[in-house]
């Protein structure tokens, strides 16, 4: 029996601060605890809120690793000024399957301006 | 006699393993117990431990199951799962590792439901008040606000068969040789090398 596995946990909001994938931030933490934790977990995206605090229209990338090591998991996904935008899961984002830390960057900023992330995820593994 | 065996996969939730008068053989460590069902009842699904709050990255300490223990002459048939992500380790008694492998002790987490919806590989079963213990390791990076357990089953009510009203040894000696059925009822687990 093959039941499809969806433990959703939700990740810590986390304050974008500074644009370009150089200061790509991570926004959830691929359990881990080396030696007592039983088999390798891996994480799926299933749901991302993103809080504009007046950085002006953007978009923001998500997927792991920072500066040239970053690689995307996602499309860019757009970020209104000023507003609250949701992806998912009503429309459902792809099932792109991460074995590292999530980290997020937004491509540009107003000054000032900062974007509020939090991403739900599926446990894997 | 089809109702007479342990680790059931049936229709449902779980089934109990003997019924009114049927005999069965409780082990506890190394003692063998021979003794028949005089009543039993249901247990639904409860909450029977939260192991508290615990901090990411973190191994909790070893916590009774008190409310698993039974009353004297009664044992009682469980399965159970958690319902926060963290991975559940059960000694039972508290001393002795379940799940137990060569190289690793198996634990339990909340894919249990879906991987084996009738937690059939959790069941265990616990012999008056020797109660089992739970450990959990979270593996998040966040801390989790509790770690619980829900368990469901079955109490048994029992009476001797080598001793009082209900005494019959030439019964006993039957069930030892397997002449007469009864359940064998595992309520502890068993050291590695026993």
């Amino acid at each position: 029996m093959i039941t499809k596995e969806r433990i959703i946990v939700p990740g810590p909001i986390v304050n974008l601060a500074a644009a370009l994938q150089a200061n790509a931030a991570v926004v959830f933490t691929i359990p881990v605890l080396a030696g007592q934790l039983i088999g390798v977990k891996s994480v799926k995206i299933v749901k991302v809120q993103l809080f504009n605090n007046t950085a002006g229209n953007t978009q923001v990338y998500i997927g792991t690793g920072v500066a040239a090591g970053f690689i995307a998991l996602l499309p860019a996904l757009d970020s209104f000024n000023l507003l609250m935008d949701s992806y998912g899961p009503e429309t459902d984002l792809i099932e792109a399957e991460a074995f590292a830390n999530i980290t997020a960057w937004p491509a540009t900023l107003v000054a000032l301006g900062t974007i509020d992330i939090q991403i739900s995820v599926a446990i894997i593994g | 006699m089809p109702d007479l065996y342990i680790f059931k996969a049936q229709e449902g939730m779980i089934d109990p393993v003997a019924l009114q008068n049927q005999n069965v053989a409780i082990h506890y460590t190394a003692a063998v117990y021979y003794r028949k069902v005089d009543f039993l009842e249901a247990i639904p699904p409860f909450q029977c431990l939260d192991i508290g709050a615990l901090a990411a990255v973190t191994a909790s300490g070893r916590v009774n199951a008190v409310n698993l223990e039974m009353a004297d002459h009664e044992f009682g048939l469980f399965r159970w799962y958690p319902i926060d992500d963290a991975q559940i380790r059960l000694y039972h008694p508290a001393g002795i590792s379940k799940y137990q492998l060569r190289n690793i002790q198996v634990p339990v987490d909340m894919n249990i439901v879906n991987r084996d919806p009738n937690l059939v590989s959790t069941e265990i079963a616990v012999w008056e008040d020797n109660r089992p213990a739970f450990e959990a390791v979270n593996g998040h990076a966040f801390v989790l606000g509790a770690v619980r357990i829900i368990a469901i089953g079955f109490r048994f009510h029992t009476v001797s068969l080598t001793e009082g009203a209900a005494k019959n040894p030439a019964l006993v000696e039957a069930l030892k040789t397997g002449k007469e059925p009864c359940t064998h009822v595992w309520c502890s687990g068993r050291a590695m090398g026993d």
